[in-house]
């Protein structure tokens, strides 16, 4: 019986969540990888806010076959309310009125996570949204018990990439070889990021802590040696700022690839 | 024979439970745990890691790396910006926290430690057991439970290690303000000490009024040394789970500091556990990012029985007097007057140190436990200034408050 209720709520919520994305039409920025994602949505959502443009993050774990339709409709069931059944009843509620608005409003960037717990997830979960672009993180050892290994959950990604639109856009981490090696997997523009390899695009050096967080320096094709400090302690947050610095310049300032507003 | 041992004691808490258990239908106001179970929606996170098969091997010994992540969101919540990978450790309960900090920061020349009076009973025992010594320096009764810097600049010295508090303070219910903190950091710095902050009972700091309409915001942000970032490498910060998220069995918390800190806390921390429970690494994932409003209404509901016992205590006013506590679920009223008709506590030598013996404080939870059967923790269990106090805890249920302080009540009004 729970099992009969869930397919029938995954079924309905994907129908409405692919309702909202025909009629709406937003930018969607899929974060994926097994680390980092959160500050990595957080500066993508920081480098919008910037440009004052419309844009909006899902909620932590809002990320698989249930999450994801609801972190496009927007809606978050509350865990409190009492019974399972009307708590569903209220979300569907909410997604129905969500999906149908009249009004469809302006252009919004949507930042949703894709979480894999298991091969072939990212199949059902491309089925419900494609991406314009993908931002990479890292592949860790996080969620090992229905993958053999990292390779493994490289070729769940290298789906994700595969989904791009030819005037999509990659962002990847250059200093995680598996993740770098997704790139031959896209039609769509790659820009690399790292703080080890060289070779990125986007590439952070002078790295040192400081008392109040971090400073270094960001090496673009654009320009040489931007001065950045961040009140944050941690190599996962320079990531974060590298993309923050690719959205700011290659998507908001260059529209590239999608016109936005 | 059992030299290290000689001279640590069980805790006075465990010693009274454990008299306790030993007498029918008696009321505890002793143990600092709530009476709620842990939600169900951090149960229902463990018992999905369990099927999944994900908890029987160890983790790192930093803990989970998600769960590791997840703390640097809440910490970031909160203005305090630490690096998951470096500066995090997962540990299994604050006393394992603390222990492995200390005994990563006491040196031979550098061994002791200050406590305040009143303060966590067993952080005495904790600096015993990890080689070093406890000096205390008394807070200030008069001053609202406040530190008194002229002790404190007394007792500091090269020797200093560190200055360890909880804050909100277990038993008293202070909360120290950001000036003194901040002047307490001061003086640390001065001779080259840790500050080791615990911070168990920052989700319960209340406001003024006694009983809060459900849907009133109560809760108030408690300051941090650790939000200080020239303070990082000074400051090791420590957070259990057990009280906030009703999560005390699962023995999960977490501390942080500079990754320079870390580094020596992490060796200890393996020597003592290896890595905290993994399934219960699990359920603090689920605690953080979905038990908020549990929170809030373990706030609420504390915040009342607050307002609850302080009734009590006003209709004992010949026997207490008391401040009202602003955090944490504990208060720690001053006994005015013993009652005649006394237990002879030398009846339970086998259980108590003679100085237990000698103590008023003692006395009076013996004379309540075995004549009103309340359980209560004796004052003298939280340092020399907590002599003449008792601690109740008000994080039990309205009914055992109720009937607890009605025993009280009954036999303080029936023995003058």
């Amino acid at each position: 019986m729970a099992f009969l209720l869930k397919n029938f709520l995954q079924s309905i919520l994907k129908i409405l969540a692919k309702t909202y994305l025909w009629r709406r039409k937003p930018l969607v920025i899929v974060v994926a990888g097994t680390a980092n994602r959160h500050w990595l949505k957080e500066n993508i959502l920081s480098g919008f806010n910037k440009k004052k443009l419309l844009c909006r993050v899902s909620q932590k774990n809002f990320n698989a076959e249930i999450g994801l339709p609801l972190s496009i409709l927007g809606i978050f069931p509350d865990e409190n309310q009492r019974g399972k059944i009307n708590r569903w009843f209220f979300a569907l509620k909410k997604g129905l009125k969500i999906a149908f608005k009249k009004n469809v409003g302006e252009k919004e960037v949507l930042v949703l996570e894709m979480a894999i717990d298991k091969p072939d997830d990212m199949e059902y979960l491309l089925s419900i949204a494609r991406p314009d672009i993908a931002v990479f993180s890292a592949i860790t050892m996080i969620y090992p018990e229905n993958f053999d290994n990292l390779d493994e959950i490289a070729m769940e990604y290298r789906k994700l990439i595969a989904a791009l639109p030819k005037n999509g856009l990659a962002l990847l981490n250059a200093d995680d070889r598996r993740i770098i090696g997704l790139g031959q997997y896209t039609g769509a523009k790659v820009i690399t990021y790292g703080v080890e390899n060289q070779n990125a695009d986007y590439f952070a050096q002078d790295i040192q802590k400081i008392t109040t967080g971090q400073q270094f320096k960001i090496q673009t094709p654009e320009m040489t040696g931007k001065n950045i400090e961040i009140k944050r302690f941690g190599k996962h947050h320079i990531y974060a700022e590298l993309v923050k610095e690719v959205i700011l310049n290659k998507i908001i300032n260059d529209q590239i690839p999608i016109t936005i507003q | 024979m059992f030299q290290r041992t000689q001279n640590i004691n069980l805790s006075p808490i465990k010693t009274m439970e454990l008299l306790a258990s030993k007498i029918s239908d008696v009321v505890s106001l002793a143990q600092g745990i709530p009476s709620f179970d842990t939600p169900s929606i951090i149960k229902r996170a463990a018992i999905k890691a369990l099927n999944r098969g994900v908890v029987a091997k160890y983790s790192l010994t930093y803990g989970l790396s998600e769960l590791r992540e997840t703390i640097e969101q809440k910490l970031a919540e909160d203005n305090m910006f630490y690096d998951f990978e470096k500066e995090i450790i997962v540990v299994a309960g604050s006393i394992d926290g603390i222990t492995a900090a200390l005994i990563a920061i006491i040196e031979q020349n550098k061994d002791e430690i200050i406590i305040f009076s009143p303060d966590y009973t067993s952080y005495a025992e904790t600096i015993k057991v990890s080689g070093g010594k406890p000096v205390y320096v008394n807070l200030s009764e008069q001053n609202n439970w406040q530190i008194d810097f002229d002790e404190l600049s007394a007792k500091i010295s090269p020797r200093t290690a560190a200055i360890m508090f909880s804050n909100p303070n277990n038993p008293t219910g202070t909360i120290f303000s950001k000036d003194n903190l901040l002047r307490l950091a001061e003086i640390a710095a001065s001779n080259n000490a840790f500050i080791i902050s615990d911070e168990v009972y920052k989700d319960f700091v209340y406001s003024d009024t006694d009983y809060p309409k459900p849907n009133e915001p109560i809760g108030k942000a408690l300051f941090s040394l650790a939000e200080i970032s020239e303070l990082r490498k000074r400051v090791i910060r420590i957070f259990s789970l057990s009280k906030a998220y009703a999560m005390a069995g699962w023995r999960i918390g977490f501390l942080h500091s500079d990754e320079e800190n870390i580094q020596e806390i992490l060796k200890t921390h393996d020597s003592l556990v290896t890595c905290a429970p993994v399934i219960s690494q699990h359920a603090a994932l689920a605690a953080l990012d979905f038990a908020g409003k549990e929170i809030d209404m373990f706030r609420y509901e504390f915040q009342r029985r607050r307002g609850l016992t302080c009734k009590y205590l006003n209709e004992l006013s010949d026997f207490f007097s008391y401040h009202k506590p602003i955090g944490s679920y504990f208060i720690f009223p001053r006994v005015l007057k013993y009652p005649q008709t006394k237990v002879d506590a030398k009846k339970y030598k086998n259980y108590l140190t003679p100085e237990q013996m000698e103590s008023p404080s003692w006395q009076f939870a013996l004379d309540l436990l075995y004549q009103a059967r309340v359980a209560v923790v004796p004052g003298l269990a939280f340092g020399p200034a907590g002599e003449n106090h008792i601690r109740l805890s008000f994080g039990r249920n309205k009914k055992d408050i109720d009937k607890a302080m009605g025993r009280i009540r009954k036999f303080l009004t029936s023995n003058f």
